[in-house]
C-alpha cells in the first residue's frame, strides 16, 4: 500500500491512517476502556492508541464561554510563550478526561513499553475522542523528546473540535512538534467548528446534536439549521477579525468593538487535511489559513442549501472512516502553501483555484489565505532582518567585554560602571543602550507576534541571549542604582528588571530544562539589596548564602571572577560584616 | 521592508466583522424601541455584561431653528458647575473652539439634566463592563455626545470600562476642531456611524440649509411621523416629487462643491469624526478617514435618486438584518477577473459590497477615494518599530548629556548643570550639549506628530518604553530647555517659562506620565534623586528671582505683601522638596541658582524683620488694613 505525502518531508502509509480511522470509531463502542490499543500488523512498527469520545455536554465545556484554562505547567512545560512567559490554555473538559487516562497506569505502562520496544506511537481519536488523542501527543513529547533515539509520535484525529488557543500552535512549532499533528476533516463537519462558538449561544442545541451522533437517527434534530447558522455566524466572528488582524487592520474599532463580545480563543493547530467532498484531499499547515478556511468552507451558495448543508454538516461527522476508505484508494494530497519554494503566489494558479473551488472557497476567502501567506512571508524577512543585527550585537558585546578585562585591575567593571567618571564608562554605557535598543525592538516583535513561531526555540538567539544577558546586565543594575532607581521603582528584581533580560534568561531555562529560580546576572542587585540593608538581621546569613551561590555561577559562567576583586563592592560587603578571607 | 506585497484593504473585513458580532443588531433593536414609544427619549438595558443607551430620534427642542445652522461651543462646565468634555476643550493655539450643532447640543443637555437619566446612566455603568450609547436620526448625535461625554468622565477618574458609540444615520455634530480633538484623544475608534448608500440626514448639514429652511422642516416633520409609526406604510410623498428633488440637488450639488474643493477642511464647516460604516444592500465597508467619509457619502448619493435618499434614512432595520446575515452566504465576485494585486482585489471587492459595479461612472473615483483612506506607508506597528531604532540611536546623545550632568556635578566651580549650561561659554564641549538637546527634541516632536496623526499604536502612549523614554528625557533636558530660556532673555519679551515659554510635547509627556497604570509609592529617598523630579523647578527658581527683585523695588505695602507671599510659598515648597530629595544634587550646589537664591531671600528676609517687625504679623493675617 502506499503513501500520503505531507508537506515536503512527512509521509504517513495509508494503512497507518486506515486502522487509526477504524480504531478511532471503535473506540466510541468501548466507552468504559478509555482507550483501546492495537498493532497494525504484527510485523509493523506501530503501535495505534485510540481514544473514545464522549458525547455529553459537560465533557465539550467545562463552564464559562468556551470552558479554557491554563495548561497544567507540571504536566505541559512546554505549551507556553517562553520568552513572555504566556502561558497556553486549553479545553478543560478534554484536558480532565486526559487525565483520567493518564490517571489509568495502564495507559503509561503501555506506551512505555511501545517507546521501549522501539515502536512508533500513533495517537488516535474521532471526536473529542480527536482532542484526547492531541493532549496525549503533547504529553508523550513532553516525556520523551529528549531520550535517545526518540522516534516521533503520529497524532491522527478525524473531526476533532479545537483544544487549544494560539499560544499552544506556537509552542507546538517552536519545538518543532507541529508536523506530528495531522487532523482530517470533512469539508462541512460541523464539530470542529463548534469551537468557536460559546457555550451560552449554542447550549440548548449542542446536546441534540451530540444526542444524534450517540444515536445516529435517519433524520438529523429538526433545529439542524439554525445550529449550523449560529456556530458559522460565531465563526465568521473569529474568523473575520482574525482576518483583519492578518491583513494588518489598525483601526482601533477592531478593538474597541472586540471588547464587546466573546470571541473564542480556540485556534486550529498542526496540519489540517481537508476531504473535500469531491474524492480528493487538501493540505493546510498554516494555522491562520485553517481558521479562515473553517469559516469560508462553510458558507452556502444559495438559500436553498442552508438544509441540506446543516443536516450534511451533521452526518460528515460520521462519515470519516466511508469517506476516507475511498479517498485514500488513490491518495492525491494537494497543499495550498509551498512556502519555502520560490513560486509566485500560489492562489493565482489554476490548480489551487480548484482547489479552493472544492473546498467551496469564494474570493474573499483566497484574499484571506493570502493574507496569511503573507503575514508568514513577512515573519521570515522580520527574522532575516533581526539576524542581520546579530553582527551589531556582537561588536557591541565585544567592546563591552573589553571594558569589562580593561576594569578588571579596578574594582571590577560593575563598580567601574557605577561611579561612571572615566571615558570609557561613557563609552561603555552607548554600548550598552545600542544593545539595549536592538533587544527591546526584538522583545516588542515577539509581543506582537510578528517572528515566526520557531524563533524562540533558535539555538543561536538563545545563546546570544544568555551573553548578553550576562554581560549587560551588571551594567544596567549599576545604572539603576547609581541613579537610586530604587528609590523610585523598588529593589531592581521587582519592578526595575528590564524584559530583555527576563526573556533571554526564559529562552535559556526552557531550552535547558532549568528550574525558573535567581539568575546569576542579577547577583549584583542582590549585592546592593544587602548593602542597603546592612546590618540589619539576617543580612550576613543572606550573604554567606550569597558566596556559596556565587561559586556555583562562576563555575558555570554566569558571572565573572572579577566580583571577587579586592576592592569590589562585594567584598567590601564581606568585610563590613567580618566575613572575607 | 517592503510592505507593497503585503498590504490589504481592509474596510470590508472590518465591516464583516461588526456585522457578524450583535453588537449592530441589537443597537438597532434598542432604537426602534427608544423611537417608538419612550416618553423620556432614550431606552436604557443590560444584555449580557454590556449596557446599551438608547436615544430617540423624534425628539424636538422647541424654537430650535430648523436650518441647523448655529454652530456652538460645546460647554466647559455644566449647570452644577462640574467640568464637561474636559479633554477636548485642550486645543491647539489658533485653533477654532470645539463647536457643535446647537440645536443637537441642547437635546442632549436637557437629557443630561435629567435625573433619571443620570440616574439610570450611573447604574448602568455601575453593573456593566462596557456601554453602547445608539441612537437613529436626530439620536446619533445625542449618543455621540453623551458618549463624548462619558469617554471624558472616565478619563478623570480611569475608570474601567470599555464605551462605543454606534449611530444609525445620524446628522453630523460639530466641526474640525472637534473631529482632531477625538482623534487626538485617540477616540476615534469608540465611534462607528452606520450610513446608508442613499440617506440624506448624514449629509444635509454639508450644505447652508437657509435658503431650503422651510422644506427641512418638512422633511424631518414626514421623517418623525414615520419613525414614531413606522406601520402607517409610505405617506404622501410620493405627490411630493418636486419638494424632494429640491432637497436632493441642494445637497449635493454642495457636497460636490465641498469634494471638488479638497480635502483642506474650512472653518464653520461641519467635519465627520469616528468610522463610517457605509451599507448598501449588498453589504458594507468601514472607513474612519474624514476626507475619504465625505468623499464617499458624495459619490454614493450621486447614484442615488430623490426618493431613495428620503427612504433610506427609514431603512436601517432592513440594512442591518441584511449586513448581520451576510455571513452565511458566499459572495462571488460576478464582475469579471478579480486584480491580481491583493491589495486591488480588496478594492474592487469593497466596492461589489457598495452596490458599485465596475461599469458605473463612479467605480473610478470610489476606488480613488478608497486608496486614499488607506493609511499610506507604513502601518502604525512598522512606524512604531522604526521609532524604537530611532529611539535606540538618539539614546547615546542622551547619554552625552547625562555625562555632561555628572561632570559638571563634579566641578570645582560648584554650578551644577544648570547653570553651567545657563552661562555656558563657547567650548566644544557646551556647544556639543547644545546640539544634543536639538536632536532631542527633533526626534520627540516627530514622536508626537506621528502620534497625534494616528500613524502611531493606538496605545503607544501605554507603552511602558515610551512612557518612560519620555520621562526620563523631559528629567533630564527640560532643565536645560528653562536654562536656554532665560539665559536668552525670553522671559523678558514673552513672559516666563512655565506659562509662556514651555514646549507642547513636555506637557504631553505629564500626561502621558500621569496615565501609566502605577500607582505612586511613597518611597523615602535616602539620597538626592538623580534628576530634579519636579522639572519646572528651575524655571520656579527664576520666577522667585524676579519676585525678589521686584519686592526690592516696590514701594506699595500691600504689593509688597503679595509679592512676599509669593515668594514663601516658593520658599517652602523647594524647602520640601529639598528635604525630600526629590531634587538633584545639582540644585543644592553651593553655587547653583537655587543656593544663591536661598541666600538672597534669607538675608532679605532677615533685613525685613529686623526693620519692619510689624510686617511678619501682618504677613500673618493677624492685622487686618
Amino acid at each position: 500500500m502506499g503513501t500520503v505525502k505531507l508537506g515536503e518531508n512527512m509521509e504517513i502509509k495509508v494503512e497507518v491512517i486506515k486502522k487509526a480511522c477504524s480504531m478511532a470509531m471503535k473506540a466510541h463502542k468501548y466507552p468504559e476502556k478509555q482507550y483501546l490499543f492495537d498493532k497494525i500488523k504484527s510485523s509493523s512498527p506501530e503501535v495505534v492508541f485510540s481514544f473514545a469520545g464522549s458525547l455529553s455536554v459537560h465533557d465539550w465545556f467545562a463552564g464559562g464561554s468556551f470552558g479554557d484554562m491554563e495548561v497544567d505547567r507540571r504536566l505541559f512545560p512546554s505549551l507556553k510563550y517562553v520568552g513572555l512567559d504566556e502561558i497556553g490554555r486549553v479545553n478543560e473538559a478534554f484536558f480532565k478526561r486526559f487525565k483520567a487516562v493518564l490517571a489509568n497506569p495502564k495507559f503509561e505502562l503501555e506506551v512505555k513499553k511501545a517507546v521501549d520496544d522501539r515502536r512508533k506511537v500513533v495517537f488516535t481519536g474521532h471526536s473529542s475522542g480527536g482532542a484526547i488523542a492531541i493532549l496525549a501527543t503533547v504529553w508523550f513529547l513532553e516525556v520523551n523528546s529528549r531520550l535517545p533515539n526518540f522516534i516521533e509520535p503520529l497524532c491522527l484525529t478525524f473531526g476533532s473540535p479545537l483544544v487549544g488557543d494560539r499560544i499552544i500552535n506556537i509552542a507546538l512549532r517552536r519545538e518543532k512538534w507541529s508536523r506530528c499533528f495531522v487532523n482530517f476533516v470533512m469539508r462541512l463537519d460541523i464539530v470542529p467548528r463548534i469551537s468557536l462558538s460559546p457555550l451560552s449561544s449554542i447550549g440548548h442545541q449542542l446536546q441534540r446534536v451530540l444526542d444524534y451522533f450517540n444515536q445516529n437517527p435517519q433524520q438529523p434534530p429538526a433545529d439542524a439549521p439554525d445550529f449550523y447558522e449560529t456556530v458559522v455566524k460565531n465563526a465568521s466572528s473569529v474568523a473575520n477579525y482574525a482576518a483583519c488582524k492578518i491583513m494588518g487592520s489598525t483601526n482601533p474599532l477592531l478593538e474597541t468593538a472586540s471588547s464587546f463580545i466573546e470571541l473564542s480563543p480556540y485556534r486550529p493547530l498542526g496540519t489540517y487535511v481537508f476531504c473535500t467532498g469531491t474524492g480528493k484531499l487538501v493540505e493546510i499547515s498554516n494555522a491562520d489559513a485553517v481558521l479562515q478556511v473553517l469559516f469560508y468552507s462553510s458558507q452556502l451558495s444559495t438559500e436553498e442549501e442552508k438544509v441540506p448543508v446543516a443536516q450534511t454538516s451533521l452526518r460528515d461527522h460520521l462519515n470519516y472512516e466511508n469517506y476516507l476508505k475511498e479517498c485514500l484508494r488513490t491518495p492525491i494530497v494537494t497543499s495550498l502553501f509551498h512556502l519555502h519554494q520560490e513560486a509566485p503566489p500560489v492562489t493565482s494558479t489554476a490548480n489551487v483555484d480548484m482547489d479552493l473551488n472544492d473546498l467551496g472557497l469564494s474570493e474573499r476567502a483566497s484574499l484571506c489565505l493570502r493574507a496569511a501567506e503573507a503575514l508568514e512571508r513577512q515573519k521570515l524577512r522580520n527574522q532575516n532582518t533581526i539576524d542581520g543585527k546579530q553582527i551589531d550585537i556582537e561588536k557591541c558585546l565585544g567592546n563591552l567585554e573589553k571594558y569589562k578585562s580593561s576594569c578588571a585591575h579596578k574594582a571590577g567593571y560593575y563598580d567601574a560602571f557605577k561611579s561612571s567618571d572615566q571615558k570609557e564608562d561613557f563609552h561603555a554605557n552607548v554600548n550598552r543602550l545600542e544593545l539595549a535598543g536592538i533587544w527591546d525592538e526584538i522583545i516588542e516583535m515577539l509581543k506582537r507576534h510578528e517572528l515566526p513561531d520557531e524563533f524562540e526555540g533558535q539555538k543561536k538567539w538563545i545563546r546570544l541571549g544568555t551573553r548578553y544577558r550576562r554581560i549587560v546586565e551588571p551594567l544596567d543594575i549599576a545604572n539603576y542604582y547609581r541613579h537610586l532607581k530604587n528609590e523610585d521603582t523598588g529593589h531592581y528584581m521587582g519592578k526595575g528588571r528590564p524584559r530583555r533580560y527576563k526573556c533571554t534568561q526564559k529562552w535559556r531555562e526552557h531550552a535547558e530544562k532549568l528550574r525558573d529560580e535567581f539568575p546569576g546576572s542579577c547577583f549584583w542587585a542582590e549585592v546592593e539589596e544587602l548593602w542597603i540593608r546592612s546590618g540589619s538581621q539576617g543580612t550576613r546569613e543572606s550573604i554567606l548564602q550569597l558566596k556559596t551561590k556565587v561559586e556555583k555561577w562562576i563555575g558555570e559562567e554566569e558571572v565573572g571572577d572579577d566580583v571577587l576583586l579586592e576592592n569590589s563592592t562585594f567584598m567590601k560587603l564581606q568585610r563590613q560584616h567580618g566575613l572575607a578571607s | 521592508m517592503d510592505t507593497e506585497s503585503s498590504t490589504f484593504e481592509t474596510t470590508e473585513m472590518l465591516a464583516d466583522f461588526l456585522a457578524s458580532t450583535p453588537l449592530l443588531s441589537e443597537s438597532w433593536r434598542l432604537c426602534n424601541l427608544a423611537n417608538q414609544n419612550s416618553p423620556v427619549g432614550f431606552v436604557a438595558n443590560q444584555v449580557g455584561s454590556v449596557g446599551y443607551v438608547a436615544f430617540s430620534g423624534t425628539l424636538f427642542v422647541s424654537g430650535s431653528d430648523p436650518s441647523f445652522k448655529n454652530l456652538v461651543c460645546l460647554p466647559v462646565r455644566d449647570g452644577a458647575g462640574n467640568y464637561l468634555f474636559v479633554p477636548l476643550h485642550d486645543k491647539n493655539e489658533g485653533e477654532e473652539p470645539v463647536l457643535v450643532q446647537g440645536a443637537l447640543l441642547r437635546i442632549f443637555e436637557n437629557m443630561y439634566s435629567n435625573p433619571s437619566f443620570q440616574n439610570q446612566i450611573s447604574t448602568l455603568v455601575k453593573t456593566s463592563k462596557s456601554v453602547i450609547f445608539t441612537g437613529h436620526s436626530i439620536g446619533g448625535t445625542t449618543a455621540s455626545l453623551a458618549a463624548l461625554w462619558l469617554l471624558s468622565y472616565i478619563q478623570s477618574n480611569s475608570a474601567n470600562l470599555s464605551v462605543l458609540c454606534i449611530t444609525f444615520g445620524s446628522p453630523l455634530l460639530g466641526n474640525e476642531t472637534l473631529s482632531r480633538a477625538i482623534l487626538r484623544e485617540r477616540w476615534g475608534g469608540k465611534f462607528c456611524h452606520v450610513v446608508s448608500k442613499y440617506d440624506l440626514m448624514p449629509r444635509i448639514l454639508f450644505a447652508p440649509l437657509d435658503p431650503i429652511g422651510p422644506l427641512i422642516k418638512l422633511l424631518l416633520k414626514f421623517w418623525h411621523l414615520y419613525m414614531t409609526s413606522p406601520h402607517c406604510g409610505p405617506l404622501d410623498v410620493q405627490r411630493n416629487e418636486e419638494f424632494m428633488a429640491e432637497i436632493f440637488q441642494f445637497v449635493l450639488i454642495h457636497l460636490r462643491g465641498l469634494v471638488e474643493a479638497g480635502e483642506e477642511a474650512v472653518t464653520g464647516m461641519f467635519r465627520p469624526f469616528g468610522n463610517y460604516l457605509f451599507c448598501s444592500g449588498d453589504g458594507a465597508i468601514c472607513v474612519d478617514n474624514a476626507a475619504a467619509v465625505i468623499k464617499m457619502m458624495y459619490l454614493l448619493l450621486e447614484t442615488g435618486s430623490p426618493s431613495c435618499s428620503i427612504e433610506d434614512h427609514l431603512k436601517y432595520g432592513d440594512y442591518v438584518g441584511r449586513i448581520s446575515s451576510q455571513f452565511l452566504e458566499k459572495k462571488s465576485f460576478m464582475l469579471g477577473e478579480l486584480p491580481e494585486s491583493s491589495y486591488e482585489a480588496g478594492v474592487a471587492l469593497a466596492l461589489q459590497s457598495l452596490g458599485i459595479s465596475s461599469q458605473e461612472p463612479v467605480a473610478g473615483p470610489a476606488e480613488d477615494c478608497l486608496q486614499a483612506a488607506r493609511r499610506m506607508g507604513r502601518t502604525p506597528n512598522l512606524n512604531c518599530a522604526n521609532l524604537a531604532i530611532k529611539l535606540s540611536k538618539i539614546n547615546p546623545y542622551r547619554a552625552e548629556i547625562e555625562w555632561y550632568k555628572a561632570l559638571c556635578d563634579r566641578s570645582d566651580d560648584q554650578m551644577g548643570y544648570y547653570d553651567s549650561f545657563k552661562q555656558r561659554g563657547a567650548s566644544k564641549r557646551d556647544s556639543k550639549v547644545n546640539l544634543n538637546r536639538h536632536k532631542l527634541a527633533r526626534f520627540w516632536d516627530d514622536v508626537i506628530n506621528l502620534f497625534e496623526s494616528n500613524q502611531l499604536p493606538h496605545d503607544f502612549h501605554r507603552h511602558g518604553k515610551w512612557v518612560y523614554s519620555s520621562q526620563f528625557y523631559k528629567l533630564l533636558v527640560e532643565p536645560l530647555d528653562i536654562a536656554e530660556y532665560y539665559r536668552t532673555g525670553m522671559h523678558c519679551s514673552k513672559g516666563h517659562y512655565i506659562n509662556h515659554g514651555r514646549e507642547r510635547r513636555y506637557q504631553i509627556f505629564d500626561r502621558w506620565w500621569k496615565g501609566r497604570n502605577v500607582r505612586d509609592e511613597d518611597n523615602r529617598r535616602s539620597k538626592f534623586a538623580s534628576l530634579t523630579q519636579d522639572t519646572c523647578f528651575w524655571a520656579k527658581v527664576e520666577e522667585a528671582r524676579g519676585l525678589l527683585d521686584d519686592v526690592r523695588s516696590v514701594r506699595d505695602q500691600r504689593h509688597s505683601a503679595l509679592l512676599w507671599e509669593k515668594i514663601d510659598c516658593f520658599a517652602s515648597y523647594a524647602k520640601t522638596l529639598v528635604e525630600a530629595k526629590e531634587v538633584s544634587i545639582d540644585v543644592v550646589a553651593k553655587n547653583s541658582s537655587y543656593s544663591l537664591w536661598l541666600k538672597d531671600y534669607n538675608e532679605m528676609k532677615l533685613q525685613m524683620l529686623r526693620f519692619r517687625p510689624q510686617f511678619s504679623s501682618f504677613m500673618n493675617g493677624e492685622i487686618v488694613p
